[in-house]
């Protein structure tokens, strides 16, 4: 019965489609029950969690960062009485007041050993339990398992298609100041240049349909590369027929003077959260979970430059009016004597492939033998996870 | 089928085809050139190799001047803008210059290397202001005078020179048992110890352990920079004392020397897992984004027998027949991309037309230098002569100048940060993304097209596009191709469609 549902759906999309060619209008699938957004944001060069959400409450941490550790009196922003916001992600406290935010602490892929940042970020956009285990992205991979992927259209707002999203299939790749800007009587031409190509007519093809699509969602082409504008093109082709969105933010690789470095980047995720939350809208936002997660933490106590170095633990972000937030997930392993992985590291107490596997399950039907085998090879996961309580 | 010497040296070897430049006819003309251009300083940066040194000191001495002045702060928050405008005019000249340099310049092989090994031992100049005038240097007196010779040496003067030294952190690393280090209470800092071991030599998942990154790093302490001078100095002082044991070799000593880290630096050079994977990378960026492994196996194996001399390892690369077929494999990378187009569409006396005017345009004056990146990329993005402001009939001349401006910035370097590869200014110590799937997507072609149009309609007025499909792709161009060009609807769509052509973006 509900596949004679999901066709029919089918059938009313590509009416449509045919009708408003290129893409689909917005208000068809704003109509349509069960259109949860999801969006990751990958957090590149190792995010410090320990910076982002300090344990002001635990004795050990001011010894081991003697610059970098924050108090309420020093300006950190009291969270739960034992963990307390870096200063500079102020513009998240009332998602946190809201509940619309919460924080996982303690968190890792895998990767244990080298800490080295190309190896990790592999890990975390290909999902797989070691190192080169999986050749596509785990976001591409949840395509072929949900429902009506066709319908339900992904994007990588980027220059270029990022691991996460990559595989076999369809993702629109589009940065957001971009504009094909092609004459009809060109396009013929460049159809035929490229039809004996098939990685370029593919290219040509994703780059007509997120232009017409970016094109619709934002008329005036007004359209620039600073994160709110990532954030605004992500959230305005959301609000149209697609699903899933994915983009990353950088500079979170502090080797040196941290206090100063970490601002820009905090800085950024606080407004391109906040930013997919203005453009949604209430009722979008409603059916939305972002996800920002970093390939590694940093080490626990800071290094002889006032910096961290590569660690293990780090710390996730889950935000969007779908979570129940306002809550420190994860389990807290402590940073006393004896309590750190290899004397240096937060000790990661979760697979952070379980939060977005725990993300996927509810905003998509995503089954759990799907999610253990085909997404994420090697996890462990099932309806108890503490993640589907969010 | 294999496409003719010439165009597979030119091509796959090369910034491709120059008219009226003669291409290198055989493989020891391609090898030579590493030789004679090394020699040969390149155009920048400006003021010459010594000339930027000075200049650098003169910097920092402005800049330590600004920290002490006493004067009230909008003076000093003035003078510190006008310093950094000056520093980023320096930067962007050199960063044209550096462009123009590929394009003009007949040794395409040489040039492909020096961005190549550019890009290997990666440093940005985003890092700090000062950084603006180092890593055109570094490129300059570091990178391209060695890239012929032994690894070693390579290895050695990368490391050593204070663009490596700042960019990861190594001229803030001190030992934290050693005499300095303990009074400041500073420590280590094991970012270069890192990625030396995992993209300068051995190669990530080669087998080296966290135990070995910190012990490299505390073999690299006391190698730092004289903040005055701005160069490399070695201090016991912050040394770190006793032996450290690296990949299963102990190094230093009660009493620490600049002699400890070279022996390191030397056991990597020559270690069989750092000619494995440069082999590697080299074939990889060639050939083929999977190139073969007898391909890979060969070149390491001359690494081996030569201790790692670069030109031997080239030839043996060159050698190999899985260098002269499947043409078409790789994607031609931004900057190659740029330089490529441009000289394609170079034709003319002397610098050619591209080459005068990006080269007159770059010489302006500095208010023109002024207009910020925002609006270049409007302009570039209207993908045509549609610019978005109307003339001030009163400053036409002026107008006219900018506007000249603004298209080369959007043929050269404002181009190039739009398709992703800024010059100087990698994402990550890793460098710039390697593979096909990195660089052909939507948003490049789209790019790629709007640049297209641009050039084609800038420079190529006097062209025929069947003539020029001929002289840029030779024997490479596609019998589609071929037939889509010359049914073109005008002169500048038929050339667009030459430089949009799938084989004009693959290599």
């Amino acid at each position: 019965m509900t596949e004679i549902t999901l066709s029919r759906r089918g059938f009313l999309a590509s009416a449509c489609c045919l009708a408003a060619a290129p893409i689909f209008t917005p208000v068809t699938f704003a109509a349509m029950p069960g259109d949860n957004r999801f969006v990751t944001i990958v957090l590149r060069g190792a995010m410090d969690g320990l910076d982002l959400v300090q344990p002001y409450g635990e004795a050990a941490f001011a010894a081991l960062r003697p610059t970098l550790a924050l108090t309420p009196e020093k300006g950190l922003l009291d969270l739960d009485g034992h963990f307390g916001l870096n200063p500079a992600a102020a513009d998240l406290m009332s998602l946190w007041k809201g509940r619309e935010l919460a924080f996982v602490h303690a968190v890792s892929t895998p990767y244990r050993d080298q800490r080295s940042h190309f190896d990790g970020q592999d890990m975390l956009e290909s999902g797989g339990e070691h190192v080169a285990a999986e050749k596509t992205g785990w976001l591409n991979r949840t395509l072929s398992v949900i429902p009506r992927s066709q319908a339900r259209k992904a994007i990588d707002v980027n220059t270029s298609t990022e691991l996460i999203l990559s595989g076999p299939n369809n993702v629109d790749v589009w940065a957001s100041d971009s504009n094909l800007g092609t004459a009809k009587d060109e396009m013929q031409f460049l159809m035929r240049l490229y039809a004996g190509d098939p990685a370029f007519a593919k290219a040509m093809e994703e780059a007509t349909r997120a232009n017409n699509a970016a094109m619709i969602t934002e008329p005036d082409g007004k359209r620039g590369e600073k994160i709110a504008d990532v954030a605004t093109l992500a959230g305005n082709m959301l609000k149209g027929d697609y699903r899933i969105a994915s983009f990353s933010i950088t500079g979170w690789d502090t080797h040196v003077a941290q206090t100063g470095q970490f601002k820009r980047p905090v800085q950024d995720l606080a407004q391109a959260i906040n930013t997919l939350k203005v453009t949604l809208g209430l009722e979008v936002w409603s059916k939305t979970v972002v996800l920002a997660m970093t390939e590694f933490g940093r080490t626990v106590r800071q290094n002889g430059s006032g910096g961290t170095d590569h660690g293990t633990g780090g710390c996730a972000v889950l935000a969007g009016g779908a979570i129940h937030g306002g809550r420190i997930l994860g389990k807290w392993p402590g940073i006393g004597a004896g309590q750190l992985l290899d004397d240096r590291d937060l000790m990661p107490t979760a697979d952070v492939r379980e939060i977005a596997a725990a993300m996927l399950y509810r905003q998509f039907d995503v089954t759990a033998g799907d999610l253990t085998g085909k997404i994420f090879p090697g996890l462990s996961f099932d309806k108890g996870s503490q993640f589907l309580k969010v | 089928m294999s496409l003719s010497f010439q165009t597979m040296a030119a091509i796959r070897f090369g910034y491709g085809f120059r008219p009226g430049e003669a291409s290198p006819q055989n493989k020891d003309q391609l090898l030579g050139q590493v030789k004679d251009a090394a020699l040969r300083a390149p155009s920048f940066p400006a003021g010459g190799i010594d000339g930027r040194h000075q200049q650098i000191v003169d910097l920092q001495d402005r800049l330590r001047e600004l920290r002490q002045s006493g004067s009230d702060d909008e003076v000093r928050r003035k003078r510190r803008k006008a310093i950094q405008k000056q520093v980023q005019q320096g930067f962007q000249r050199d960063a044209y210059a550096r462009l123009m340099q590929a394009v003009l310049s007949p040794n395409g092989f040489y040039e492909r290397l020096a961005t190549f090994w550019t890009n290997h031992f990666s440093t940005s100049a985003n890092k700090s202001l000062p950084m603006r005038m180092i890593v055109p240097l570094y490129e300059a007196e570091a990178i391209r005078p060695n890239i012929g010779g032994s690894f070693r040496d390579l290895l050695r003067v990368a490391t050593e020179h204070p663009a490596m030294l700042i960019y990861l952190d190594q001229a803030q690393s001190q030992g934290p048992e050693s005499s300095r280090g303990m009074k400041q209470k500073k420590g280590l800092n094991e970012n270069l110890g890192r990625e030396l071991l995992e993209l300068h030599t051995l190669g990530a998942g080669s087998g080296y352990t966290q135990a070995d990154v910190r012990a490299g790093a505390m073999v690299l302490t006391g190698l730092t920079i004289d903040r005055e001078e701005m160069d490399a100095v070695f201090r016991p002082g912050i040394s770190e004392p006793g032996r450290h044991t690296v990949l299963g070799v102990s190094y230093g000593g009660a009493k620490r020397s600049r002699k400890d880290y070279l022996a390191l630096l030397d056991d990597l050079a020559v270690h069989p897992k750092t000619a494995q994977h440069i082999s590697g990378k080299l074939a990889a960026h060639f050939i083929s984004d999977q190139p073969p492994e007898e391909m890979v196996t060969a070149m390491a194996d001359v690494w081996k027998g030569t201790d790692g001399d670069l030109t031997a390892v080239y030839g043996a690369m060159l050698d190999h027949p899985a260098a002269w077929r499947d043409e078409g494999a790789k994607a031609r990378q931004p900057f190659d991309y740029v330089v490529t187009g441009l000289r394609a569409l170079n034709a003319g006396s002397d610098n050619g037309i591209a080459g005068d005017f990006m080269k007159a345009d770059q010489e302006d004056d500095d208010d023109v230098m002024a207009p910020s990146k925002d609006m270049a990329g409007q302009d570039n993005a209207m993908g045509g002569d549609g610019g978005a402001m109307a003339p001030d009939p009163a400053n036409e001349a002026n107008s006219k100048r900018r506007k000249a401006f603004q298209t080369a910035r959007g043929l050269g370097l404002g181009a190039l940060r739009r398709m992703g590869q800024p010059t100087w200014l990698p994402p990550s110590p890793a460098g710039f993304e390697e593979n096909f799937s990195a660089w052909i997507t939507a948003s490049q072609l789209a790019e790629r097209l709007a640049w297209a149009r641009r050039a084609s309609a800038r420079f190529g007025k006097d062209e025929d596009p069947r003539e020029f499909l001929r002289s840029t792709l030779a024997d490479a161009a596609r019998d589609e191709t071929i037939r889509v060009v010359s049914q073109a609807p005008s002169k500048i769509s038929g050339l667009t469609l030459v430089l949009a052509s799938p084989e004009f973006n693959r290599r």
